[in-house]
């Protein structure tokens, strides 16, 4: 899963871009709102954590451009409170809403529950046949017991069983598993790959040459 | 009783007791005319017929020797007081012959007709008519001069004609000079109904007039006290705090109208200052949002899991800087607080200001160094009165302002002079100015140019602070600026005297 963080606060950035890191998550920063824009608009984010009050252009203006080429899940992190900036932030087409000060575990469960419903998921554990994937508490069980991963091998297992019975191309994985400061080295998807296969099953994942990988 | 403090029922009590009032002096008024034509009527009727009856006594004709030999009927004015009652020779009584056609005068089958009694002067009857009202228990009731008039008369002194109530009969009692007493009377029954029946029109009339009066007043005091009504429920309203009500202000030019106006620009000022208030409030809470989830995130961050020494270093400072950030906000806040407050207590001693402006223009050298900005003074010794560190605070936040606002390579100008006994410090920088639509929010609390931080630990309060300390000293402060040409402060201090 991949996330773009928008904050000028630097201290806040560097802490919540390490917290999403540490979750699992490949995470982007971007300290104005004219990167943000730039690079919510892209690539393709799983979410967008999106702060208001921004240099160079606002969260809602952000928010507003982005809506016209995108729909991916925007929380909208703000020290504003007051029931209009919250109808204002949702009315635009933020997904959330999240008021300074927050509690890291609320944003994470937050951050969840919107990526969980862009892929049309009600629940947070996704069965595919002996293999059980719990996506809020980042656990995977084969045959009722609890399989180790690595946070990488998790996210693509997660990121692969979200898009259930779709072809994803390598691209996408890239994209999605990968922040824009790790240099993608194209076996090193390989490697997580072929690791999941070792652990869950070698037909677990599913390789459609020239296309990409797929959980039936 | 609630009742009696309500001004609409003070009101309707006092006009409805001064209408009862008005009313029944006017009403018995019209009674007392009423009633004085009705008996005058009935008393010159009675008058009348005492001529009738008087003229109808005549004496007798003279029967032989034993009368007094007396011709006339009336014994010569001089002889009339030997002719009292006492007198030893009484007259022979006076007869009475009323003629017919004055006898319809005194119908005594009408029960309402006219009756008369004449009686000699020893009190003997000469004549009556039937239809006398009885008498015999009267001299209890029946007062006034004539109670006694069957039996004499005091002295011979002609009393004036008398007219009486006996009953309901009105009667008049007339002494002749002759000596005989007549009564005429009759009974006034009709006209007492008459009078009775007007008394009650009278009665009816006024109620009317003040059922009338009270309910036309009434609806006049209502009226006039609603808008009353309604500016206490807008009242009310604002009071349970929703500050945009207004008094529907209907009639602006009665007196309650301009009371609505007026009260309505006061809810409106005072709106306004809530809305300032509120957004103070929020300003300063959103200020102290952000460090707090720096600390809060940047600690959660941090506990999660193990970390390296250096990691919590990081973790550390970053909660400093937040920490910092806060403190100095908070003491702006507090600072500002007192100024509005008027608690803030500042020294007053006479000192020379250039001494602070050369130092704190000595001071930021390092960060107009690295901006790349070039702070020219010019500065001739000044003396001022005032609280030196507060000016100072003054001093530091213009000079920083302007090199933080400024371009690289551009410059500060820092001057001062005399003018007009007043010490001027101009400050003035080369960057890109302050929009026009902005300029008079300069010195507003959390003003920014840029709507969200361009420096963490700006929160906007440095002008605001500067002009509560500048015009705590009495002095002004003023702005001017010109887009992409700059901004120059102008602060105005009185000088030491």
């Amino acid at each position: 899963m991949r996330i773009l963080i928008v904050e000028d606060e630097p201290d806040l950035l560097a802490s919540l871009a390490q917290a999403l890191r540490e979750e699992g998550y490949a995470a982007d920063t971007a300290d104005d709102g004219e990167d943000g824009f730039y690079k919510a608009e892209s690539y393709d984010y799983d979410a967008i954590v999106l702060d208001v009050m921004l240099p160079k252009m606002d969260g809602w203006e952000i928010l507003k451009r982005l809506r016209k080429t995108k729909k991916t899940p925007v929380l909208m992190l703000t020290a504003r409170d007051q029931t209009r900036d919250r109808v204002k932030g949702l009315d635009t087409g933020a997904d959330d809403y999240v008021v300074k000060p927050f509690d890291l575990p609320e944003l994470f469960a937050r951050l969840r529950a919107l990526i969980r419903r862009s892929a049309n998921k009600t629940t947070n554990v996704i069965e595919i046949g002996d293999v059980k994937v719990d996506t809020a508490a980042r656990n995977v069980f084969l045959k009722n017991k609890p399989v180790e991963l690595t946070a990488r091998e998790y996210s693509l297992v997660e990121f692969l069983a979200l898009h259930r019975s779709e072809v994803v191309t390598r691209t996408q994985l890239y994209e999605h598993l990968f922040d824009e400061n790790e240099s993608s080295l194209s076996n090193l998807l390989d490697v997580h790959v072929s690791n999941v296969r070792k652990k869950l099953g070698a037909e677990f994942i599913l390789t459609r040459r020239g296309h990409g990988y797929c959980i039936e | 009783m609630k009742i009696f403090k309500s001004i609409k029922w003070r009101l309707q009590l006092w006009y409805g007791l001064i209408l009862v009032v008005v009313l029944a002096g006017f009403g018995f008024t019209a009674y007392q005319l009423e009633r004085g034509r009705l008996l005058g009527r009935i008393d010159n009727e009675l008058h009348r017929r005492v001529g009738i009856l008087a003229s109808a006594l005549h004496h007798p004709p003279p029967r032989g020797p034993e009368g007094n030999g007396q011709p006339f009927d009336r014994p010569p004015p001089g002889q009339f007081h030997d002719d009292g009652p006492q007198g030893q020779n009484p007259r022979p009584p006076r007869e009475f012959h009323l003629s017919l056609e004055d006898a319809h005068f005194f119908d005594a089958s009408d029960p309402n007709g006219f009756y008369f009694s004449i009686r000699a002067r020893d009190g003997k009857e000469i004549a009556s008519s039937t239809n006398q009202p009885d008498r015999t228990f009267v001299t209890s009731t029946y007062t006034g001069g004539d109670v006694n008039w069957i039996q004499n008369l005091p002295g011979n002194t002609p009393t004036p004609p008398k007219v009486n109530f006996f009953e309901h009969y009105r009667e008049t009692f007339e002494p002749l000079p002759s000596g005989e007493r007549i009564l005429v009377g009759c009974s006034v029954l009709p006209e007492l109904k008459e009078l009775h029946r007007t008394a009650l029109n009278l009665t009816a009339i006024g109620g009317l007039i003040l059922l009338v009066g009270l309910a036309g007043g009434g609806w006049l005091v209502s009226r006039s006290l609603k808008p009353i009504s309604s500016i206490s429920a807008t009242a009310a309203k604002i009071s349970a705090g929703d500050l945009s009500q207004r008094i529907n202000v209907a009639e602006a030019e009665s007196e309650l109208g301009q009371l609505a106006a007026v009260l309505n620009s006061t809810f409106a000022r005072l709106e306004t200052a809530f809305a300032q208030q509120q957004q103070f409030t929020a300003d300063a809470a959103h200020e102290l949002r952000t460090p707090v989830s720096v600390i809060l995130t940047q600690t959660q961050t941090a506990l999660n899991r193990e970390r390296e020494a250096a990691d919590y270093r990081q973790t550390v400072e970053a909660c400093q800087r937040a920490a910092q950030r806060m403190r100095k906000l908070i003491e702006s806040l507090l600072a500002l607080a007192r100024f509005d407050a008027g608690q803030e207590v500042l020294k007053r001693l006479p000192f020379d200001f250039s001494k602070i402006i050369s130092d704190y223009a000595e001071l930021v050298q390092p960060l107009a160094a690295e901006r790349g900005v070039k702070v020219i003074t010019e500065i001739p010794s000044l003396q001022v009165t005032g609280d030196p560190e507060r000016l100072a605070q003054v001093v530091t936040n213009l000079l920083t302002n302007a090199i933080q606002y400024n371009q690289s390579g551009g410059e500060v100008r820092v001057k001062l002079k005399a003018q007009g006994g007043l010490a001027e410090l101009t400050v003035a920088d080369t960057g890109e100015g302050i929009a026009t639509e902005h300029l008079p929010r300069v010195f507003g609390r959390f003003f920014r140019t840029d709507e969200s931080r361009t420096g963490a630990g700006n929160a906007g309060l440095g002008l605001a602070i500067s002009k509560a300390i500048v015009e705590a000293h009495g002095g002004t402060i003023e702005v001017a600026s010109e887009r992409n040409r700059g901004t120059t402060f102008t602060v105005r201090l009185p000088i030491c005297a």
